[in-house]
């Protein structure tokens, strides 16, 4: 059964480091075939209020909603390994 | 403007609603109780201050009541930044000062950029910066039109991230972000050694705020005092060094030091201010002169405390209304003391004509004293204050050279707004002297608070012939006639009653 992973990812205009997060983000959800994932992505300029409810300061910041509980990894998601690690996906996969 | 800020009387009142401007520079009253009288007038509108200090100084309560004040007396919105304590939690404790959070937020007044510690694990992968901090700020601006803005601390900021350069970073942004909308902000920063550091190294203080107020605690005899340091306040005037300060159930309050005025404006030889003692007032040339301090030096017991009543009394019959400063005494007590001599101080309180100021006898200190006097003159309009006494300031920690000091201030006040006061001092030399030689052992404390006063009466006990007898002399009344006869005198139940000359 696959896992549901809902992702939120918060980026501020156009910055090197959001486009940097995001297509890192994209290549690990391509590549990550079993879990489910949904992503959301936030300018914050444009929707403050979803930053203030999340409790944001840095950029980028990938939120995961689901499944709980809440982990938030702040930066550019660079090192795709400790990005897994950071989100429980290997041990998603190894149930 | 500027003329006005020198006198004492106004600038004491912290909720002037008024823009003042002093080089150039606009000010904006805080509203927190004496730190506007400190910074002459308030802060420089859309600046940057920091507050430093360490746990339990008082930092989020001078932040909370700068948002507050601002608010309430000013007509302006703020925006309350929390790294440390959650809403919820800061909305619940500044209850306790009567201050209600909530309902500013509903009104659209307040609105929290919440930035405290939750549950989530945070993980830094990769490069970032803290923009969404700013354009959270910036969001939460608008959302009010908010023109303070408090920011709550910088320590925890730090401590969040594991680069310290983007803090610092992101700290030199929203200052300047905060100084090109124009809003007026307070940021505190713990003192501890890390965030110290780190502030000093990268230039915070010294470039980035516009000034620095360090919060601190230092241990008196019997407890801990607060004080506050004001270490810069760039482009206006601020009286300088130190100030002390309380937080109590209304926020917080601080005092400062009272400018000596050397404009000896409202003396009058004239105009006496008398005791309503038959003879005493006589002997004085009338009465005290106004604007002048006497002092009334005696040993236990020759009643001194007694005299000060009958100044109060005669003043308040003369429609001079009166401040008395408690300080060997408990306030019930010198009331019921003076019941017992038919005063009833209790009335002329309940009329708004007598105000009691009663000071905590452990760690007392100059500059609150005397606000705490002058706040009580302009409140009830007094003509006549009495001190009762001097010497239990002297002991209570304050050392002579502060009672000096003190009283060198006093005067300058009292001088300044015509006010006649009588002190007590209480004397153990002028006792038993012998036949011939009955001022023969001033003491020298006395004598060298003689040029500060403008007079002195002596009470002194003889003992002659099985019998303890009561003599007084005005000893001194500057630039005025006076008796120098030595005079008896008693204490029955309508209070002093002053006899004969004295001869042997």
């Amino acid at each position: 059964m696959p896992k549901e992973c809902i992702l939120r990812l918060y980026i501020l205009g156009s910055n090197a480091a959001s486009e940097l997060a995001l297509a890192n983000l994209r290549d690990i959800i391509a590549k990550e075939t079993k879990t489910i994932f949904k992503l959301e992505v936030i300018d914050i300029r444009k929707n403050p209020q979803l930053a203030e409810n999340d409790k944001i300061i840095a950029v980028p910041t990938l939120i995961r909603k689901l499944p709980k509980p809440i982990r938030k990894i702040i930066g550019d998601l660079s090192d795709i390994e400790k990005v897994l690690l950071g989100l429980d996906i290997i041990l998603q996969n190894g149930k | 403007m500027a003329s006005k800020l020198k006198s004492s009387a106004p600038k004491l009142k912290s909720h002037d609603k008024i823009s003042l401007v002093s080089g150039g520079v606009e000010k904006t009253p805080t509203g927190i109780r004496g730190f506007d009288a400190v910074l002459e007038g308030g802060l420089p509108k859309g600046r940057t201050l920091l507050i430093t200090g360490s746990t339990g100084t008082g930092k989020t309560v001078f932040a909370n009541e700068f948002l507050y004040r601002g608010i309430k007396d000013y007509n302006e919105n703020g925006v309350y930044v929390t790294f440390e304590e959650h809403p919820a939690d800061i909305i619940k404790n500044v209850r306790n000062f009567g201050w209600d959070l909530d309902s500013l937020i509903k009104e659209d007044k307040l609105v929290f950029v919440d930035a405290s510690p939750d549950e989530t694990i945070n993980k830094e992968i990769g490069d970032y910066n803290l923009s969404g901090l700013i354009e959270r700020i910036k969001y939460a601006i608008g959302k009010v039109d908010a023109k303070r803005i408090a920011i709550d601390s910088l320590s925890m900021l730090f401590a969040k991230f594991s680069d310290k350069d983007i803090v610092r970073q992101v700290i030199f942004n929203i200052c300047d972000e905060l100084k090109t909308l124009g809003i007026t902000s307070v940021i505190t920063s713990e003192k501890t050694s890390d965030t110290e550091i780190s502030l000093l190294r990268t230039g915070v203080e010294e470039y980035v705020v516009d000034g620095v107020v360090e919060l601190a605690l230092i241990p008196g005899q019997q407890q801990f005092l607060r004080k506050m340091f004001i270490k810069k306040i760039r482009g206006v005037g601020y009286r300088s060094g130190m100030a002390e300060f309380d937080i109590s159930n209304k926020g917080l309050e601080i005092f400062p030091k009272i400018e000596v005025d050397r404009i000896v404006s409202k003396t009058d030889f004239k105009n006496r201010e008398m005791f309503g003692v038959k003879g005493v007032d006589d002997a004085m040339g009338g009465g005290i002169p106004q604007g002048h301090m006497v002092l009334i030096s005696g040993n236990t017991g020759t009643g001194k405390t007694l005299f000060g009543m009958h100044f109060i009394v005669q003043g308040i019959r003369d429609g001079k209304n009166a401040v008395y400063v408690a300080m060997d005494e408990p306030v019930e007590q010198v009331k019921k003391t003076a019941r017992e001599f038919g005063f009833d101080f209790d009335k002329y309180e309940r009329e708004g004509k007598l105000i009691f100021v009663c000071p905590s006898l452990i760690d007392i200190s100059n500059d609150k004293l005397l606000f705490q006097i002058v706040n009580a003159v302009n409140e009830v309009g007094a003509n006549r204050v009495v001190i009762d006494s001097i010497s239990s300031l002297q002991s209570a920690t304050m050392d002579e050279e502060a009672v000096r000091q003190f009283l060198i201030q006093a005067s300058g006040f009292f001088k300044n707004k015509g006010i006649a006061c009588v002190m007590n001092y209480l004397s153990g030399a002028n006792f038993g002297a012998a036949k011939g030689q009955l001022l023969a052992e001033l003491e020298t404390n006395l004598m060298r608070l003689s040029p500060i006063v403008d007079g002195i009466i002596l009470l002194i006990f003889v003992e002659r012939g099985q019998r303890v007898k009561r003599i007084l002399n005005i000893l001194k009344m500057r630039g005025s006639w006076h008796s120098n006869n030595i005079f008896q005198y008693e204490v029955n139940n309508n209070g002093i009653l002053l006899g004969e000359r004295y001869e042997e």
